[in-house]
């Protein structure tokens, strides 16, 4: 028995010591690797995970020319790991809870929360990645862009710089405010489009929704135009711009009932669609070209063309309501985090910032290849070829747009309109501030039941306000109106000692 | 009146009684099956009548049992450019063959070896089969295990692997081979067979119906996951025709979503059309549709997991 022991224990010990040599080579040949990085960057691979609205078919000749940029600026090639928006969440999880390599991945407020994450410990630091290996990058970018990408002070991802803004108002096909002579100077209220309404509703065919709404309402996309902006999920709470330090519930404000008060006078009209209440993809009724008129808040320039093609190819005109506005939630919309683990963080960041700085590889990412997936109109110019097998369409997922070809059709002058509406925007008092849900997760998961049960028949008109309102704010308040917005008045104080 | 004649009449009017009573019971058990087959099948109907259906008619006027325009422009649409959906097909296919036939394979040899009453530790090796079936490790360690120890990530086998042994089949397959006798096989190795050649020439067999049924299940299985795909396969060219169905629908349910809110721009034109979302479905459900009625006769010697059942 005692031999026995002995032998078990000798074992164990001169595993233990054969793993703690292995360490420690593994220590030093670290080190002197990255003493000779600084010298002649050895050759590495990175890995890049990011999503798209499908995964393109000819993603391997994109990559192959990506290298070839890469392998010659920074001599490291780059693994495209493309994913879809409706997987990525579930599958950068998993990738992060086992421990999987990658290098890079795309994160922001709406698909894989970029606040979660980081406080999980997943992301890199990057302030002094971007001061020593970054040139450039940080200049790139207005500064309260980065000011809005802070997490306590520091900045774990690097903003794909795009529109930045948000500017609400709606969207009117122009057949129809050519043919009743609208003004669109007299439009500056959302209530003053009714006369408008009135008119497509008494001189159109039953097919033709003069007001299209759905089942998440409008209201929420409408926070700017009421003087509020939204902060917690759901948009349930929120702040007055005029005082931005205390949260409010903003389905208690006056706003509110006003909002609610129209949509019923519409509805009740027959202004709005009467599926409104339970359509979930309002994209099917507007691609007939029969939506009149549609409230919208990311009226960037140049968005008519998009909004064209979207509308069953009827032309549309732009009628903002409001002023150009950024805040947090607009900039963080997309951005790229270096993995915590990374074996060559410095490399990564040289890879993003050549992303947002460097137009030929900004190109080839976002548009592929040319001759094959586009081609030159002119200089600046490009005809994409949609049947090439690369088309993602959503250059904002890689890298700051600013750089990008223009797409034929689109207005030349839209580059500068943007960057001029990024530049002259609104800044919210609140940039930077994130809320972080955690302490109040109970909380926001009962509310979301109460405004699933509550929002879409209220929000659409169908419902009588003043019947079912109070209902609807007396069961948020017993769901934790009052704990959320203590909570969230709790971590604006906080926000404010660090700034 | 004697008392025998009594009785006798008792009797008849009572049979009488129950053989009304279970005619109308039969009938009406009848009536509620045909109800429910009939609300089964209709869903199914209806996106096989979508997927015939002309776009614009469809937006304008909803969904109908039967296509208002006729159209065949969704289906033309896919085969115009047939390249990616077959290669699904075939990731597909292959899965499924190669999955059902191994699968089967291990599961009777599983099921065969703890049903045997003369195998000592069949007591505990059941328990560990049933444990499984009660708690598992959770997706990570699972993903870990795939990915990590069996470097099965972007390769076929991460499609079949894992899904070779199920628990809940094991078990289904030992409740049915319980009732082969023992003295069978006793009998059969007095007369010199190998337990191979028992197992091959005897058991499978015997248990015919059982393993035709988890045969189709197992099939079915593996025709009907994305999730193995979609956790463990980047190179295009490997993903299972569900997954590239799967990964439409999803993406299009995300982005109508989660879009409203935020100032980026998706253009949802891109997406296939309503019609051509279902004529998918319709292509991906097909074969299954038309190779099960052909197993259905096996299903009435049936299955049972722990209740007594001829």
């Amino acid at each position: 028995m005692n031999k026995q022991w002995f032998k078990v224990i000798a074992g164990v010990l001169s595993l233990t010591m054969v793993l703690v040599a292995c360490g420690g080579a593994k220590e030093e040949k670290k080190t002197a690797g990255e003493g000779q990085q600084k010298e002649e960057l050895p050759m590495v691979e990175l890995v890049w995970n990011f999503p798209l609205s499908a995964i393109p078919q000819d993603l391997d000749t994109v990559q192959e020319a990506v290298n070839k940029i890469t392998k010659e600026k920074i001599n490291a090639t780059v693994k495209l790991k493309a994913h879809t928006f409706a997987d990525y969440n579930q599958k950068m999880n998993t990738v992060v809870a086992s421990g999987e390599s990658y290098d890079i991945a795309w994160t922001a407020n709406w698909n894989w929360d970029y606040l979660q994450n980081q406080s999980k410990g997943a992301f890199l630091e990057l302030d002094d990645l971007l001061n020593s290996n970054a040139p450039g990058l940080l200049e790139s970018m207005p500064e309260f862009v980065w000011d809005a990408a802070k997490i306590q002070g520091k900045v774990y991802g690097v903003p794909n710089y795009q529109t930045v803004t948000k500017r609400e108002g709606f969207i009117i096909q122009k057949r129809f405010a050519d043919k009743y002579n609208l003004d669109v100077n007299s439009i500056k209220k959302f209530e003053d489009i009714e006369p408008f309404l009135k008119l497509i509703k008494e001189g159109e065919s039953a097919e033709i929704v003069p007001f299209l709404n759905d089942k998440y309402g409008r209201f929420n996309i409408m926070p700017q135009s009421l003087g509020m902006e939204a902060i917690t999920a759901n948009n349930i709470i929120g702040v007055d711009l005029k005082n931005p330090e205390t949260p409010i519930n903003l389905f208690e404000t006056e706003q509110y009932k006003h909002y609610l008060d129209t949509m019923r006078n519409w509805y009740t009209k027959g202004y709005v669609n009467e599926n409104a209440a339970t359509l979930k993809n309002k994209n099917d009724i507007i691609q007939t070209g029969n939506a009149a008129v549609q409230f919208h808040n990311v009226l960037k320039p140049g968005g008519e063309v998009e909004a064209k093609a979207a509308n069953g190819g009827n032309d549309v005109i732009y009628v903002p309501l409001t002023e150009p506005y950024a805040s947090t939630g607009t900039v963080i919309t997309t951005m790229q985090a270096i993995n915590k683990n990374s074996k060559n963080p410095e490399r990564a960041m040289m890879f993003i910032n050549l992303l947002n700085t460097d137009k030929e590889l900004y190109n080839t990412i976002s548009f592929g290849v040319e001759g094959k997936h586009y081609t030159k109109v002119s200089d600046n110019v490009i005809q994409v070829n949609k049947d090439a097998g690369y088309a993602p369409n959503a250059g904002w997922v890689f890298g700051n747009t600013f750089n990008g070809y223009l797409v034929e059709g689109v207005d030349p002058a839209v580059l500068e309109e943007t960057k001029k509406a990024n530049e002259s925007a609104t800044k919210s008092p609140l940039m930077g501030f994130k809320f972080d849900s955690t302490p109040v997760m109970a909380e926001i998961a009962n509310l979301a039941t109460v405004i699933d049960q509550y929002l879409p028949a209220l929000e659409t008109g169908t419902w009588d306000p003043n019947e079912k309102l109070k209902e609807f704010q007396d069961k948020l308040k017993q769901a934790g109106t009052d704990k959320v917005m203590d909570e969230l008045a709790k971590q604006i104080k906080a926000w404010k000692q660090t700034k | 009146m004697p008392t025998s004649q009594v009785a006798i009449n008792k009797k008849a009017a009572k049979s009488f009684f129950e053989s009304k009573q279970s005619r109308w019971s039969s009938r009406i058990i009848n009536l509620f099956f045909c109800l429910l087959s009939i609300l089964f099948i209709i869903p199914l109907l209806l996106v096989i009548s979508i997927s015939f259906t002309d776009e614009k008619t469809l937006l304008q006027s909803g969904y109908q049992l039967i296509p208002e325009k006729f159209s065949l422009a969704a289906y033309s649409l896919i085969f115009d450019s047939p390249g990616v959906l077959l290669n699904a097909y075939g990731i597909t296919i292959l899965v499924t063959v190669i999955g059902t036939v191994v699968g089967l394979f291990l599961t009777s040899l599983t099921a065969y070896t703890i049903s045997r009453k003369d195998y000592r530790y069949r007591k505990i090796m059941t328990f560990f089969v049933f444990f499984t079936t009660l708690f598992s490790g959770g997706l990570v360690p699972f993903y870990i295990m795939v990915t990590q120890y069996l470097h099965l990530k972007d390769t076929i086998g991460a499609l079949i692997v894992p899904y070779l042994l199920s628990p809940f089949f094991i078990l289904v397959m030992k409740g049915f081979m319980d009732k082969i006798p023992l003295e069978v096989i006793e009998s059969a190795k007095m007369d010199g067979a190998s337990e191979w050649r028992i197992f091959f020439t005897m058991v499978i067999p015997l248990s015919l119906p059982a393993m035709v049924t988890i045969g189709l299940f197992i099939s079915f299985q593996y025709w009907n996951d994305w999730w193995l795909g979609l956790l463990f396969i980047d190179n295009q060219n490997l993903i299972p025709l569900q997954l590239m169905l799967y990964r439409v629908m999803s993406t299009i349910e995300y982005l109508s979503n989660n879009l409203s809110s935020v100032n980026v721009s998706i253009d949802m034109t891109q997406f296939p059309s309503l019609s051509t979302r279902m004529a998918m479905a319709v292509l991906a459900a097909g074969p299954m549709m038309l190779v099960f009625p052909f197993f259905q006769k096996y299903f009435i010697s049936g299955l049972t997991v722990g209740s007594v059942k001829g």
